[in-house]
């Protein structure tokens, strides 16, 4: 895991820790996502005898991307099948994260034939589209080569993989799967961005309202779920797809919400990529 | 055809090994790596590997990241990598230049120099060849037949995992040589096996008719020499850079060309 990560993603690391796992901060590059990426491809060409290489995105090289959005499929598969048996249809639209892209990949595959759902990804606009600071690969990267397959990249114009800034470390990724890749050049999905701040009022307002703590991930599409809905007839479905928990993320949304978390000896801000004071968070 | 297949003839001819040195394009400084390539020649180098700075190198270990970070926050690209073989080819017109790295940066050339970009640029600079790490033979057809076209040679990496199969694969697109990588790992790992490169030798030479270079993990010269023994051609590229890293300023390229006439004399021996 990429150092970074390690510090932002701590209660992961803990739990990994305790189920027996041994977890090695990647201090390379970025020291986020695509460094533990390369740091993993090199461990694994080192042992490669006694050592498998497993991925939790649709990104990487062939077969990697397949089996991914196979796996996460279930997903969808078990919407397409229980949305007309609790709502009476299918939705208007499926609303999902998008990083690497696997929990999007895994909710759109099966809604792909079905013409009339709106297929909606949502990237990390982080401090905005137009600051730089963001991992909207699909909305600001140009086409490259990345871990083994070819998709939107960003990237400067050597061809140099640029650092990404997201709040929440799991779309804080250069790259993102190539069939999202495909998705969009054929017009079958939308991909859009959520800053920093809009998923972090997100987040607040389901614990809120629902008693449901999202990751902050799920949170950026939680966000364009409620700006979509404005634009919506009240008789329409929007399916979201809520792919994580955000326990995980709670001692960053205390750090950004300038909230006391336990003491946490993290030193508030300091555990944060940007910073606290880059985040302006708005009590809803 | 490029300078490679005539150089490494006329060496096998002699009996003789070809020295493939590979140094970071741009390390340890801007101005260094036309002078080194030059002294590299005069310490007996045959054929140069330039590595062309990436962001993220998965296929090198810490030494050639460290250098292609230190290249990259200097600023070199693509352009000034193939400006460094102009000149090195401005006074050097016989010394192979292999040009190795990874694919986005050639297709982030191609996209702005048009579709061939890279190959027509590299060939007018007078690179020989190209070595591009995460492009598999099953993905780079029509870039080696745009490389062919301009007698440019497409090397490719073996590994000791390779499968008779794969080895079919990348003999039907390589040309110039084959770069056999000693031990599975990233560059500059400390634990070649030579017998084991001795034993794997002979299959990859069922399905491969170019030469074989052997390279990952040689650091010294009886090493260097083991190896030459079995290959046409030895790799070494860590060990150069690190000498590069540990010189006093100003002694780098002699600490280099020292080193390498070592190696040079001990596979001649």
């Amino acid at each position: 895991m990429g150092a970074e990560d390690v510090k932002r993603q701590s209660p992961n690391v803990y739990r990994m820790k305790l189920l027996g796992a041994t977890v090695v901060p990647v201090e390379s590059g970025s020291r986020t996502l695509k460094d533990a990426l390369n740091e993993a491809l090199r461990d694994w060409v080192t042992h490669v005898e006694n050592t498998f290489y497993i991925i939790g995105t649709v990104a990487g090289p062939h077969p990697y991307p397949m089996m991914v959005r196979d796996f996460q499929s279930v997903i969808g598969e078990e919407c397409l099948t229980q949305m007309p048996a609790m709502h009476g249809r299918q939705p208007d639209a499926v609303v999902a994260c998008v990083g690497g892209g696997s929990n999007a990949m895994g909710i759109f595959y099966p809604y792909i034939e079905h013409a009339g759902t709106r297929l909606i990804g949502v990237e990390a606009a982080g401090e905005g589209l137009e600051s730089g600071k963001h991992s909207a690969s699909l909305q600001r990267g140009a086409p490259g080569v990345l871990h083994g397959n070819r998709t939107y990249i960003l990237q400067d114009a050597n061809g140099q993989i640029t650092e990404t800034h997201s709040v929440s470390a799991g779309l804080d990724y250069p790259g993102v799967g190539p069939e999202h890749a495909y998705l969009k050049d054929i017009g079958r999905a939308e991909y859009v961005g959520v800053t920093d701040s809009e998923a972090l009022e997100a987040f607040h307002y389901l614990c809120r309202t629902e008693g449901i703590i999202p990751a902050l991930e799920s949170s950026h599409a939680i966000a364009y779920a409620m700006k979509l809905a404005r634009t919506m007839p009240s008789t329409a479905a929007i399916l979201v797809n809520l792919s994580g928990r955000g326990d995980k993320d709670i001692g960053t949304v205390a750090d950004l919400s300038q909230a006391d978390f336990y003491c946490r000896p993290s030193c508030r801000g300091q555990s944060v990529k940007g910073g606290a004071e880059q985040v302006i968070w708005i009590q809803p | 055809m490029s300078r490679i297949a005539p150089t490494l003839a006329a060496l096998a001819a002699q009996g003789r090994k070809a020295l493939i040195p590979y140094v970071m394009a741009g390390h340890p400084g801007l101005g260094v790596t036309v002078p080194l390539m030059h002294a590299m020649v005069s310490a007996g180098a045959n054929i140069i590997e330039l590595g062309i700075p990436f962001s993220d190198p998965m296929a090198d270990g810490p030494v050639i990241q460290k250098a292609g970070e230190a290249a990259l926050r200097l600023g070199v690209g693509t352009s000034d990598v193939l400006a460094m073989v102009r000149e090195f080819r401005a006074q050097d017109r016989t010394t192979p230049v292999v040009l190795m790295g990874y694919a986005n940066p050639v297709e982030c050339y191609n996209l702005q120099h048009g579709a061939d970009g890279f190959v027509k640029d590299a060939a007018a600079a007078g690179v020989d060849g190209v070595l591009i790490v995460d492009y598999p033979p099953e993905e780079c057809e029509a870039f080696a037949a745009t490389l062919r076209a301009h007698d440019l040679d497409l090397i490719f990496l073996l590994a000791p995992t390779s499968t008779d199969a794969r080895m079919d694969l990348v003999a039907r697109v390589a040309s110039g040589y084959v770069y056999y990588v000693s031990l599975k790992g990233v560059t500059g790992a400390g634990h070649l096996d030579t017998a084991a490169v001795e034993a794997m030798l002979p299959r990859i030479r069922q399905h491969v008719s170019v030469p074989v270079g052997v390279g990952f993990g040689i650091r010294d010269a009886q090493t260097a020499q083991a190896i030459g023994r079995v290959a046409d051609a030895v790799v070494i590229g860590s060990r150069l850079i690190q000498l590069l890293e540990s010189s006093p300023q100003g002694q780098e390229i002699a600490e280099v060309e020292s080193f390498l006439r070592n190696v040079r004399q001990a596979l001649d021996a």
